[in-house]
């Protein structure tokens, strides 16, 4: 560890900061040469990528959940990816992409928020967190064009000094952000969740914001058994392995991961 | 003058001199080590002297607030890239102070054409087990003082930072004994306010090697507390979280005085 000499944390977030020091590099835009799919032993190269996270509004706070499968082109390469992140007490990134950007972005967006507080001793505002993982996703665009990369994430936090409390939002793979009333659902087996989704929430028997815990969990598992029914990249839930979804909510108190013993009592209640 | 080695020992004297000047005024700051972690603790009035340095680690400090903040910036950015780059378990406060600060400490203190920093730091670090706490000062010098047994001094759960060096041994030797072994945060509380109020007393009296009274150190302390706040933190052993420091407010740490 060398001491820097000519310290400016006071005006630099933590990437500029790790740039400075060489260790964080972007994809540098080139156009020339756009690679398309590189061949390899195996055939064609694909990136490992992981599918279908989804995310909505429930009583409690929000409730953000993934399934596990990672996938390369047709291979299956993991069956217990977790695609849903911790990055602060209130705040929950969930990731659909390449997991080899996304879980380094999700360790930047982590230090970034931890470095504005301790050195400029204040909390970073919810704006300023949503914009901050922007900014990522803006940076990595190069790495998007080139065909390798490409992360969508939804971020999920809970500010109690806000109105509403419960805020979601979702990006596109260069960095726009969007804010969700009530649901938000990415990756490929998405448009089957947000079918679901949009259904529960206008003709379901509750509205999603009004739903308790276990029928939230419900829900969710619900809706990612049915896109991992048609996407062969969504994992759903593996009756046989026993491997469920990762859910984690969100609410005042900070961020609770859902014990698997839990969801597995939910899962065969209203699921299985 | 540098080539000449007696008028550099004498600058490096006057600058010590200097420098032992501007830091006089600085509040004590307290860090004890207690049941669940470990307690830090100054009294103020103005700025902010205690700061969250990474996970573990927490930083009080006195002295010029442009030096104090540059070494804060610095502690900070090492222990944020170093988490980054490796993992937060490799962020050592051991390796903070003895290979990154106290070197660049001690440069600007003996390159006498330069400023030296007017600052100096109290640093605390919780670990597994009480054993694995470090409590570490470093002087505007880059000299490093640790709570490890030492051919002087057995392990100490604490550590001190005071104006002068007789006020910072008055209040090393009240905590040795009155700290007592596995005490609750609010004794710890309690300690770590007497030990400032013997800190701040005796910084004032010139030359003082004596302990004051038992009364006069409370009379002192209540004339303090009802003029300046209480600026404390803790670092929990045991937490749910990583982040593992923990501001306390005024009135937490009111809340807690025994009479």
């Amino acid at each position: 560890m060398a001491l820097d000499q000519i310290s400016s944390g006071a005006n630099e977030d933590f990437p500029t900061l790790l740039r400075r020091k060489g260790m964080l590099d972007s994809a540098r835009m080139n156009f020339d040469q756009r690679a398309g799919p590189v061949p390899s032993p195996q055939g064609v190269w694909a990136p490992t990528e992981s599918t279908t996270i989804l995310a909505f509004k429930f009583a409690g706070g929000v409730l953000v959940a993934g399934d596990r499968r990672a996938t390369s082109g047709h291979t299956v390469v993991y069956d217990r990816a977790d695609k849903v992140l911790e990055i602060d007490r209130h705040s929950i990134m969930a990731i659909a992409g390449v997991p080899a950007t996304a879980w380094e972005m999700a360790r930047v967006l982590e230090h970034s928020f931890q470095y504005f507080r301790r050195t400029q001793l204040q909390e970073m505002s919810v704006d300023g967190k949503v914009r901050a993982l922007s900014k990522l996703l803006r940076d990595n665009f190069g790495f998007v064009m080139q065909g390798v990369g490409m992360v969508v994430p939804i971020f999920a936090t809970y500010d109690q000094t806000s109105e509403p409390a419960a805020r979601l939002y979702f990006y596109d793979a260069m960095g726009a952000q969007f804010e969700a009333a009530d649901y938000a659902a990415t990756g490929s087996g998405s448009p089957a969740v947000r079918g679901i989704l949009y259904y529960e929430n206008t003709w379901g028997e509750t509205p999603l914001q009004k739903l308790l815990e276990d029928e939230a969990v419900a829900i969710a598992l619900r809706a990612l058994d049915t896109a991992a029914e048609s996407d062969t990249a969504t994992g759903g839930v593996d009756r046989s392995g026993k491997i469920f979804p990762i859910i984690k909510t969100v609410s005042r108190d900070g961020i609770t991961t859902l014990p698997e013993q839990k969801i597995a009592a939910v899962f065969k209640k209203s699921v299985a | 003058m540098i080539e000449e080695p007696y008028r550099w020992v004498e600058a490096i004297a006057n600058r010590r001199e200097y420098v032992e000047t501007q830091l006089a005024a600085g509040s004590p700051i307290a860090a004890v080590g207690y049941r669940d972690g470990i307690l830090i603790l100054t009294l103020g009035r103005a700025r902010q002297k205690i700061f969250e340095i990474y996970d573990r680690i927490v930083m009080g400090a006195i002295g010029h607030p442009g030096d104090i903040e540059r070494l804060r910036m610095a502690a900070i950015e090492l222990a944020s890239t170093e988490g980054f780059t490796r993992s937060a378990a490799d962020v050592s406060l051991r390796r903070l102070a003895h290979y990154s600060l106290s070197p660049v400490m001690k440069t600007a203190f003996e390159q006498v054409y330069g400023p030296p920093y007017l600052a100096r730091l109290l640093f605390a670090e919780v670990g597994a087990t009480p054993q694995e706490d470090l409590f570490l000062r470093v002087e505007y010098d880059g000299a490093i003082a640790t709570n490890g047994a030492t051919l002087s001094q057995v392990r100490q759960d604490f550590a001190v930072l005071s104006a002068t060096r007789q006020s910072t041994e008055l209040m090393e030797s009240f905590l040795k004994s009155a700290l007592l072994a596995d005490a609750t945060l609010e004794s710890a509380i309690n300690s770590a306010l007497t030990a400032w109020s013997v800190g701040h007393m005796t910084a004032r009296q010139d030359g003082t090697r004596e302990m004051p009274e038992r009364e006069a150190i409370s009379k002192h302390l209540q004339e303090q507390l009802a003029t300046a706040g209480i600026e404390a933190a803790i670092l929990e052993r045991e937490a749910k979280t990583a982040i593992r420091y923990h501001a306390l407010s005024d009135e937490e740490a009111r809340s807690s005085i025994q009479q």
